[in-house]
Protein backbone atom coordinates (compact mmCIF):
# COMPACT_ATOMS: atom_id res chain seq x y z
CA UNK A 1 0.00 0.00 0.00
CA UNK A 2 2.63 2.19 0.97
CA UNK A 3 4.87 1.49 -1.91
CA UNK A 4 1.62 2.45 -4.02
CA UNK A 5 1.48 5.61 -2.51
CA UNK A 6 5.30 6.32 -3.48
CA UNK A 7 5.06 5.36 -6.92
CA UNK A 8 1.77 7.35 -7.35
CA UNK A 9 3.87 10.26 -6.02
CA UNK A 10 7.15 9.87 -8.03
CA UNK A 11 4.60 9.52 -11.41
CA UNK A 12 3.07 12.84 -9.87
CA UNK A 13 6.53 14.79 -9.48
CA UNK A 14 8.05 13.39 -13.04
CA UNK A 15 5.24 14.28 -15.12
CA UNK A 16 4.75 17.98 -16.03
CA UNK A 17 1.94 20.03 -14.80
CA UNK A 18 0.87 23.53 -15.01
CA UNK A 19 -0.55 23.44 -12.05
CA UNK A 20 0.31 26.52 -10.03
CA UNK A 21 1.98 26.53 -6.17
CA UNK A 22 0.17 28.08 -3.74
CA UNK A 23 -3.58 28.97 -3.73
CA UNK A 24 -5.19 32.06 -5.53
CA UNK A 25 -5.48 33.95 -2.17
CA UNK A 26 -1.75 33.63 -1.80
CA UNK A 27 -1.08 34.91 -5.38
CA UNK A 28 -3.66 37.59 -4.48
CA UNK A 29 -1.05 38.80 -1.66
CA UNK A 30 1.75 39.15 -4.04
CA UNK A 31 -0.29 40.83 -6.21
CA UNK A 32 -1.68 43.20 -3.84
CA UNK A 33 2.35 44.02 -2.21
CA UNK A 34 2.89 44.87 -6.33
CA UNK A 35 0.14 47.05 -6.69
CA UNK A 36 0.55 49.05 -2.93
CA UNK A 37 4.91 49.23 -3.32
CA UNK A 38 6.05 47.50 -6.59
CA UNK A 39 8.32 44.18 -6.70
CA UNK A 40 10.07 45.33 -3.47
CA UNK A 41 7.95 45.28 -1.45
CA UNK A 42 6.80 41.81 -3.01
CA UNK A 43 10.17 40.22 -2.85
CA UNK A 44 10.53 40.25 0.92
CA UNK A 45 7.76 37.87 0.89
CA UNK A 46 8.87 35.80 -1.22
CA UNK A 47 12.54 35.11 0.59
CA UNK A 48 10.21 34.17 3.42
CA UNK A 49 7.50 31.88 1.25
CA UNK A 50 10.59 30.14 -0.74
CA UNK A 51 12.22 28.83 2.19
CA UNK A 52 9.15 27.62 3.29
CA UNK A 53 9.01 25.78 0.29
CA UNK A 54 12.24 24.86 0.11
CA UNK A 55 12.34 23.36 3.93
CA UNK A 56 8.71 21.93 4.56
CA UNK A 57 7.77 20.96 0.83
CA UNK A 58 10.55 18.12 -0.19
CA UNK A 59 8.43 17.88 -3.17
CA UNK A 60 9.09 21.06 -4.63
CA UNK A 61 12.91 20.58 -4.01
CA UNK A 62 12.90 17.46 -5.46
CA UNK A 63 11.48 19.17 -8.96
CA UNK A 64 14.92 20.81 -9.00
CA UNK A 65 16.97 18.45 -8.35
CA UNK A 66 16.15 16.71 -11.22
CA UNK A 67 17.85 19.19 -13.70
CA UNK A 68 20.24 20.26 -10.79
CA UNK A 69 21.65 16.51 -10.32
CA UNK A 70 22.79 16.31 -14.45
CA UNK A 71 23.97 20.14 -14.10
CA UNK A 72 26.01 20.04 -11.39
CA UNK A 73 26.30 16.02 -10.51
CA UNK A 74 29.42 16.95 -8.10
CA UNK A 75 27.38 19.45 -5.92
CA UNK A 76 26.78 17.93 -2.32
CA UNK A 77 23.21 17.94 -1.01
CA UNK A 78 24.01 20.95 0.98
CA UNK A 79 24.91 22.70 -1.92
CA UNK A 80 21.96 21.10 -4.09
CA UNK A 81 19.94 22.93 -1.32
CA UNK A 82 21.23 25.92 -1.66
CA UNK A 83 21.12 25.70 -5.50
CA UNK A 84 17.48 24.59 -5.44
CA UNK A 85 16.70 27.44 -3.29
CA UNK A 86 18.55 30.21 -5.81
CA UNK A 87 16.67 28.77 -8.46
CA UNK A 88 13.19 28.85 -6.76
CA UNK A 89 13.75 32.42 -5.82
CA UNK A 90 14.82 33.37 -9.48
CA UNK A 91 11.72 31.92 -10.75
CA UNK A 92 9.64 33.47 -8.27
CA UNK A 93 11.01 36.89 -8.87
CA UNK A 94 10.46 36.23 -12.79
CA UNK A 95 6.93 35.68 -11.76
CA UNK A 96 6.65 38.81 -9.25
CA UNK A 97 7.95 40.84 -12.27
CA UNK A 98 5.40 39.30 -14.84
CA UNK A 99 2.99 40.69 -12.41
CA UNK A 100 4.22 44.04 -12.23
CA UNK A 101 3.99 43.96 -16.36
CA UNK A 102 0.31 43.37 -15.70
CA UNK A 103 -0.58 45.65 -12.58
CA UNK A 104 1.71 48.72 -13.74
CA UNK A 105 2.11 47.36 -17.30
CA UNK A 106 4.40 46.36 -20.04
CA UNK A 107 6.58 49.72 -20.00
CA UNK A 108 7.96 49.17 -16.97
CA UNK A 109 10.04 46.03 -18.24
CA UNK A 110 13.35 46.37 -19.97
CA UNK A 111 13.84 44.45 -22.79
CA UNK A 112 16.80 43.90 -24.78
CA UNK A 113 15.99 42.16 -27.84
CA UNK A 114 19.15 42.77 -30.27
CA UNK A 115 18.34 39.79 -32.54
CA UNK A 116 15.19 41.58 -33.74
CA UNK A 117 16.73 42.38 -36.95
CA UNK A 118 17.46 38.34 -37.94
CA UNK A 119 13.92 37.63 -37.36
CA UNK A 120 12.28 40.67 -39.67
CA UNK A 121 15.31 38.88 -41.99
CA UNK A 122 13.39 35.53 -41.35
CA UNK A 123 9.92 36.84 -41.91
CA UNK A 124 10.64 38.25 -44.90
CA UNK A 125 11.16 34.59 -46.66
CA UNK A 126 7.16 34.55 -46.48
CA UNK A 127 7.49 31.24 -45.25
CA UNK A 128 6.54 31.59 -41.73
CA UNK A 129 8.27 31.50 -38.48
CA UNK A 130 8.55 29.12 -35.76
CA UNK A 131 10.04 30.53 -32.22
CA UNK A 132 11.17 27.38 -30.27
CA UNK A 133 11.55 28.43 -27.24
CA UNK A 134 12.00 27.05 -23.83
CA UNK A 135 11.16 27.03 -19.87
CA UNK A 136 14.20 29.50 -19.45
CA UNK A 137 14.58 32.64 -17.83
CA UNK A 138 11.80 35.36 -18.65
CA UNK A 139 10.00 33.22 -21.11
CA UNK A 140 6.76 34.33 -19.92
CA UNK A 141 7.73 37.96 -18.95
CA UNK A 142 9.14 38.60 -22.51
CA UNK A 143 5.44 38.51 -24.41
CA UNK A 144 5.17 41.77 -24.37
CA UNK A 145 7.33 41.99 -27.26
CA UNK A 146 6.15 39.60 -29.66
CA UNK A 147 3.72 42.32 -31.23
CA UNK A 148 6.93 44.27 -31.75
CA UNK A 149 7.33 41.62 -34.70
CA UNK A 150 4.69 42.96 -37.00
CA UNK A 151 2.84 39.73 -37.39
CA UNK A 152 0.22 37.92 -35.75
CA UNK A 153 1.69 35.30 -33.52
CA UNK A 154 0.29 31.99 -32.48
CA UNK A 155 1.06 29.54 -29.60
CA UNK A 156 0.80 26.20 -28.96
CA UNK A 157 0.04 26.33 -25.02
CA UNK A 158 -1.54 23.76 -22.49
CA UNK A 159 -3.23 25.50 -19.61
CA UNK A 160 -4.04 23.55 -16.29
CA UNK A 161 -7.64 24.42 -14.94
CA UNK A 162 -5.58 24.81 -11.26
CA UNK A 163 -3.37 27.21 -12.42
CA UNK A 164 -4.24 30.13 -10.98
CA UNK A 165 -1.21 32.53 -11.58
CA UNK A 166 -2.17 35.28 -14.47
CA UNK A 167 -0.23 36.16 -17.09
CA UNK A 168 0.41 39.95 -17.56
CA UNK A 169 -2.34 40.60 -19.88
CA UNK A 170 -4.60 39.00 -17.95
CA UNK A 171 -4.45 41.31 -14.56
CA UNK A 172 -5.63 44.66 -16.43
CA UNK A 173 -7.58 42.65 -19.47
CA UNK A 174 -4.97 43.61 -21.85
CA UNK A 175 -5.73 42.03 -25.29
CA UNK A 176 -3.62 38.56 -25.38
CA UNK A 177 -0.39 39.20 -27.67
CA UNK A 178 -1.27 36.19 -29.29
CA UNK A 179 -3.68 33.28 -29.91
CA UNK A 180 -3.68 30.24 -28.26
CA UNK A 181 -3.72 27.07 -30.38
CA UNK A 182 -4.84 23.45 -27.83
CA UNK A 183 -2.47 20.65 -28.18
CA UNK A 184 -4.90 19.11 -26.76
CA UNK A 185 -7.23 19.89 -29.80
CA UNK A 186 -7.83 17.54 -32.86
CA UNK A 187 -4.64 16.06 -34.42
CA UNK A 188 -2.98 18.48 -31.52
CA UNK A 189 -3.44 21.59 -33.25
CA UNK A 190 -1.31 20.57 -36.22
CA UNK A 191 -3.76 21.81 -38.54
CA UNK A 192 -4.01 25.38 -37.24
CA UNK A 193 -0.09 25.38 -36.63
CA UNK A 194 0.33 24.69 -40.62
CA UNK A 195 -2.21 27.26 -41.50
CA UNK A 196 -0.40 30.20 -39.65
CA UNK A 197 2.65 29.36 -41.05
CA UNK A 198 0.84 29.65 -44.24
CA UNK A 199 -0.01 32.72 -44.16
CA UNK A 200 3.50 34.02 -42.93
CA UNK A 201 2.42 33.98 -39.22
CA UNK A 202 4.70 33.54 -36.20
CA UNK A 203 4.32 30.06 -34.27
CA UNK A 204 5.76 29.71 -30.51
CA UNK A 205 6.66 26.53 -29.15
CA UNK A 206 8.03 24.86 -26.82
CA UNK A 207 11.16 22.73 -27.46
CA UNK A 208 11.87 21.29 -24.00
CA UNK A 209 8.36 19.77 -23.23
CA UNK A 210 6.51 16.88 -24.40
CA UNK A 211 2.29 17.49 -24.31
CA UNK A 212 -0.09 15.15 -23.20
CA UNK A 213 0.15 12.16 -25.13
CA UNK A 214 2.81 13.11 -28.22
CA UNK A 215 4.22 10.13 -29.21
CA UNK A 216 6.69 12.05 -31.70
CA UNK A 217 9.44 12.19 -29.19
CA UNK A 218 13.53 10.94 -29.82
CA UNK A 219 15.89 10.86 -26.79
CA UNK A 220 18.55 13.54 -26.96
CA UNK A 221 21.85 13.32 -24.65
CA UNK A 222 21.36 16.64 -22.18
CA UNK A 223 23.07 17.62 -19.67
CA UNK A 224 25.13 13.56 -19.84
CA UNK A 225 22.15 11.85 -19.91
CA UNK A 226 19.31 10.89 -22.39
CA UNK A 227 16.35 13.26 -22.08
CA UNK A 228 13.38 13.59 -24.39
CA UNK A 229 12.46 16.02 -26.49
CA UNK A 230 9.59 16.55 -29.14
CA UNK A 231 9.89 16.93 -32.77
CA UNK A 232 6.74 17.50 -34.04
CA UNK A 233 7.61 21.56 -35.00
CA UNK A 234 10.44 20.58 -37.12
CA UNK A 235 8.39 18.40 -39.18
CA UNK A 236 6.03 21.02 -39.09
CA UNK A 237 9.35 23.01 -40.03
CA UNK A 238 9.97 20.68 -42.95
CA UNK A 239 6.56 19.92 -44.16
CA UNK A 240 5.64 24.34 -44.54
CA UNK A 241 9.77 25.11 -44.84
CA UNK A 242 9.29 27.94 -42.07
CA UNK A 243 12.67 28.20 -40.45
CA UNK A 244 12.69 27.35 -37.02
CA UNK A 245 14.57 30.13 -34.75
CA UNK A 246 16.00 29.27 -31.40
CA UNK A 247 13.71 31.69 -29.17
CA UNK A 248 15.82 32.57 -25.75
CA UNK A 249 15.47 34.81 -22.98
CA UNK A 250 17.32 35.73 -19.33
CA UNK A 251 17.08 37.88 -16.81
CA UNK A 252 19.33 40.35 -16.21
CA UNK A 253 18.61 42.09 -13.44
CA UNK A 254 14.70 43.91 -11.33
CA UNK A 255 12.46 43.96 -14.31
CA UNK A 256 15.74 43.41 -17.26
CA UNK A 257 15.65 41.01 -19.64
CA UNK A 258 17.64 39.75 -22.23
CA UNK A 259 16.44 38.03 -25.46
CA UNK A 260 18.62 35.63 -27.70
CA UNK A 261 18.61 33.77 -31.26
CA UNK A 262 21.21 31.39 -30.64
CA UNK A 263 20.29 29.26 -33.66
CA UNK A 264 17.90 29.42 -36.52
CA UNK A 265 17.10 25.66 -37.62
CA UNK A 266 16.32 25.23 -41.14
CA UNK A 267 14.70 21.86 -41.87
CA UNK A 268 14.93 20.56 -45.15
CA UNK A 269 11.55 19.06 -47.13
CA UNK A 270 10.94 14.92 -47.27
CA UNK A 271 12.43 13.67 -44.14
CA UNK A 272 9.82 10.96 -44.12
CA UNK A 273 7.99 9.65 -41.21
CA UNK A 274 11.48 8.19 -39.23
CA UNK A 275 12.09 10.22 -35.98
CA UNK A 276 15.42 9.34 -36.56
CA UNK A 277 15.38 11.99 -39.40
CA UNK A 278 14.47 14.91 -37.57
CA UNK A 279 17.23 14.23 -35.03
CA UNK A 280 20.09 16.43 -36.32
CA UNK A 281 17.41 19.20 -35.37
CA UNK A 282 16.51 18.45 -32.48
CA UNK A 283 20.13 17.95 -31.37
CA UNK A 284 20.88 21.82 -32.48
CA UNK A 285 18.07 22.69 -30.19
CA UNK A 286 19.72 20.85 -27.43
CA UNK A 287 22.71 22.19 -28.04
CA UNK A 288 21.88 25.42 -27.52
CA UNK A 289 20.07 24.68 -24.68
CA UNK A 290 23.12 22.95 -23.15
CA UNK A 291 25.17 25.89 -23.98
CA UNK A 292 22.14 28.10 -22.17
CA UNK A 293 22.35 26.23 -18.59
CA UNK A 294 25.98 26.73 -18.93
CA UNK A 295 25.25 30.18 -19.05
CA UNK A 296 22.44 31.23 -17.34
CA UNK A 297 22.70 27.61 -14.81
CA UNK A 298 20.44 29.48 -12.23
CA UNK A 299 17.63 29.91 -15.00
CA UNK A 300 16.30 26.55 -16.17
CA UNK A 301 12.96 26.12 -14.80
CA UNK A 302 11.54 22.78 -16.73
CA UNK A 303 10.52 21.00 -12.81
CA UNK A 304 9.98 17.87 -14.50
CA UNK A 305 12.20 14.74 -15.13
CA UNK A 306 13.30 15.03 -18.76
CA UNK A 307 15.75 12.18 -18.10
CA UNK A 308 12.80 9.57 -17.08
CA UNK A 309 13.93 6.05 -18.21
CA UNK A 310 13.73 5.37 -22.01
CA UNK B 1 -6.94 7.62 -61.62
CA UNK B 2 -10.13 8.35 -59.63
CA UNK B 3 -9.74 10.70 -55.85
CA UNK B 4 -9.79 7.78 -53.86
CA UNK B 5 -6.93 5.65 -55.85
CA UNK B 6 -4.89 8.87 -56.08
CA UNK B 7 -5.36 9.51 -52.05
CA UNK B 8 -4.14 6.38 -51.76
CA UNK B 9 -1.47 6.69 -53.87
CA UNK B 10 -0.59 9.65 -52.11
CA UNK B 11 -0.87 8.17 -48.46
CA UNK B 12 1.37 5.30 -49.90
CA UNK B 13 4.30 6.92 -51.33
CA UNK B 14 4.25 10.32 -49.74
CA UNK B 15 3.93 9.05 -46.17
CA UNK B 16 6.17 6.74 -46.56
CA UNK B 17 4.02 3.91 -45.88
CA UNK B 18 6.53 0.96 -46.95
CA UNK B 19 4.46 -1.96 -45.31
CA UNK B 20 1.03 -1.14 -46.92
CA UNK B 21 -0.15 -0.81 -50.74
CA UNK B 22 -2.57 1.30 -51.90
CA UNK B 23 -5.04 -1.29 -52.79
CA UNK B 24 -5.12 -2.58 -48.97
CA UNK B 25 -6.49 0.84 -47.82
CA UNK B 26 -9.95 0.58 -47.42
CA UNK B 27 -12.65 3.16 -47.94
CA UNK B 28 -14.38 2.99 -44.68
CA UNK B 29 -11.50 2.46 -42.40
CA UNK B 30 -10.86 5.68 -40.09
CA UNK B 31 -7.49 7.22 -41.01
CA UNK B 32 -6.14 7.83 -37.71
CA UNK B 33 -6.00 6.49 -34.53
CA UNK B 34 -7.08 2.33 -34.29
CA UNK B 35 -7.81 2.89 -38.13
CA UNK B 36 -5.27 3.21 -40.50
CA UNK B 37 -3.12 4.53 -37.44
CA UNK B 38 -2.01 7.55 -39.15
CA UNK B 39 -1.11 10.59 -36.16
CA UNK B 40 -0.72 14.39 -36.05
CA UNK B 41 2.68 14.37 -38.44
CA UNK B 42 1.09 12.53 -41.00
CA UNK B 43 -2.02 14.81 -41.43
CA UNK B 44 0.55 17.99 -41.75
CA UNK B 45 2.09 16.29 -44.59
CA UNK B 46 -0.96 14.98 -45.65
CA UNK B 47 -2.69 18.48 -45.74
CA UNK B 48 0.43 19.81 -47.69
CA UNK B 49 -0.34 16.77 -50.28
CA UNK B 50 -4.04 17.24 -51.08
CA UNK B 51 -3.04 20.92 -51.45
CA UNK B 52 -0.63 19.95 -54.06
CA UNK B 53 -2.22 17.44 -55.92
CA UNK B 54 -5.99 18.61 -55.47
CA UNK B 55 -5.06 22.77 -55.38
CA UNK B 56 -7.63 22.23 -52.09
CA UNK B 57 -6.95 23.32 -48.63
CA UNK B 58 -7.60 21.80 -45.19
CA UNK B 59 -6.74 25.00 -42.46
CA UNK B 60 -8.40 24.17 -39.58
CA UNK B 61 -9.91 21.37 -36.44
CA UNK B 62 -13.57 21.67 -38.05
CA UNK B 63 -12.58 21.22 -41.39
CA UNK B 64 -10.32 18.34 -40.72
CA UNK B 65 -12.42 16.73 -38.70
CA UNK B 66 -14.72 16.42 -41.26
CA UNK B 67 -12.35 15.40 -43.98
CA UNK B 68 -10.40 12.73 -42.29
CA UNK B 69 -12.82 10.16 -41.47
CA UNK B 70 -11.76 7.93 -43.84
CA UNK B 71 -10.97 8.02 -47.49
CA UNK B 72 -14.21 8.01 -48.45
CA UNK B 73 -14.69 11.34 -46.42
CA UNK B 74 -11.54 12.88 -47.55
CA UNK B 75 -12.48 12.01 -51.31
CA UNK B 76 -16.27 13.64 -51.00
CA UNK B 77 -14.31 16.69 -49.12
CA UNK B 78 -11.90 17.33 -51.92
CA UNK B 79 -14.67 16.46 -54.87
CA UNK B 80 -16.75 19.66 -53.26
CA UNK B 81 -13.66 22.01 -53.71
CA UNK B 82 -11.89 21.32 -56.67
CA UNK B 83 -10.99 23.85 -58.69
CA UNK B 84 -12.94 24.64 -61.67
Amino acid sequence: MKNDARTRSARRLKRWTSRSIGSQFQHRIFYALIRAGGIHLAYPLLYAVVFYYMTCRPSIRQKTAFYLEKRFPQKSAAQRFADSYRISMTLGKVLIERAKAGIRGPETLKLSFPAKARLFGLLEENRGLILMNAHVGGWQVILPALPSLGRPVKMLIERDAQDVDLHYYEHARRPRPFAAIDPKGFLGGSLEMMDALERGEILCVMGDRVFGSDKNVIHVPFLGKRAVFPFSAFKIASVSGAPVAVFFSHRIGPNRYGIEIPDVIRVPAGLGRSPRAFGPYVHRFVAALDAYTREHPYQFFNFYDMWTES
Amino acid sequence: MDIKTKLKTIIVEELNFEDLTPAEILNDVPLFGDGLGLDSLDAVELVVQIQKHFGVKIKNMEEGRTAFQSVNALAAFIAERLPE
